[in-house]
């Protein structure tokens, strides 16, 4: 992600340990995103409080882990709300993705 | 670029003449980011992934054709787009901002793949890659001032 005001480049992480899923009803699914260069950082941040409707300083939290660690495990739901915030993040165009959490 | 007026209903922008210019430019290469960059998951370990990888492609080309229209409906729309005599005031809502910002944000990244997706900004420029350079700096310029006007509201 890219400073606002300066379009350069910087990068972000997080990692999740949690049990396996069972099924596509229950919260086995990880919604991450993921650092790239283009994303302005205030961009994201604003993205993911439109999004799940976050305060600006856990927005924010999120936002300075994809840029410092490459990405961000943003919630972990059943897959068909995993499904559901990846299409909202994408329309947005972030780089995000669904993953099993196993 | 300038914020004239914000309220908690209404944000009201000035722009000179070559801004109005470059932001209606900028607005008209939307979509611009291809539909194959999209991938709904990295793992891959999906149940159905092509059927779930299929509803994400419609999904998104169903957005992407309502933005359009809606893009269509703002600048003809003189009560939004305003043409003066030294260029135009745009009138928006911070739920229109935030559409617009998705429009910027759609050219911007769709440059960035069109310029092959650099990790690094410093891109070789020439023929090819100019305009795509241009374009991804532009919506980034206009992006950072809606952003910015938009801090005061949220």
């Amino acid at each position: 992600m890219v400073a606002t005001a300066t379009p350069e480049i910087q990068p972000g992480v997080v990692q999740t340990t949690e049990d396996k899923p069972k099924s596509g009803l229950e919260p086995g699914y990880l919604v991450i995103c993921w650092n790239d260069p283009v994303n302005f950082m205030d961009y994201v941040t604003h993205v993911f409080q439109v999004v799940f409707g976050w305060p600006r300083k856990k927005a924010e939290f999120h936002m300075l882990q994809v840029h410092e660690q490459g990405k961000s495990v943003l919630a972990r739901e059943s897959m068909e709300k995993a499904e559901h915030y990846v299409h909202q993040l994408q329309k947005y165009s972030l780089h995000a993705t669904m993953e099993r959490d196993e | 670029m300038k914020l004239i007026q914000a309220t908690q209903s209404r944000l009201l922008f000035q722009l000179g003449y070559r801004e109005e210019r470059l932001l209606l430019h900028i607005l008209g290469l939307y979509p611009c980011v291809p539909p194959a960059h999209r991938q709904l998951s990295k793992g891959g370990r999906l149940p159905e992934p092509e059927a779930n990888q299929r509803l994400l492609d419609e999904a998104l080309a169903e957005h992407r054709a309502d933005n359009k229209k809606q893009l269509q409906a703002l600048l003809a729309d003189q009560r939004r787009f305003e043409h003066t005599e030294t260029g135009a005031r745009l009138s928006l809502s911070p739920a229109h901002v935030d559409w617009v910002l998705q429009v910027l944000n759609d050219v911007r990244v769709g440059s960035w793949v069109l310029l092959g997706s650099p990790e690094e900004m410093a891109v070789d420029l020439n023929e090819t890659t100019a305009p795509h350079f241009r374009a991804m700096e532009m919506a980034g310029y206009f992006q950072a001032q809606f952003l910015e006007a938009l801090g005061g509201e949220m």
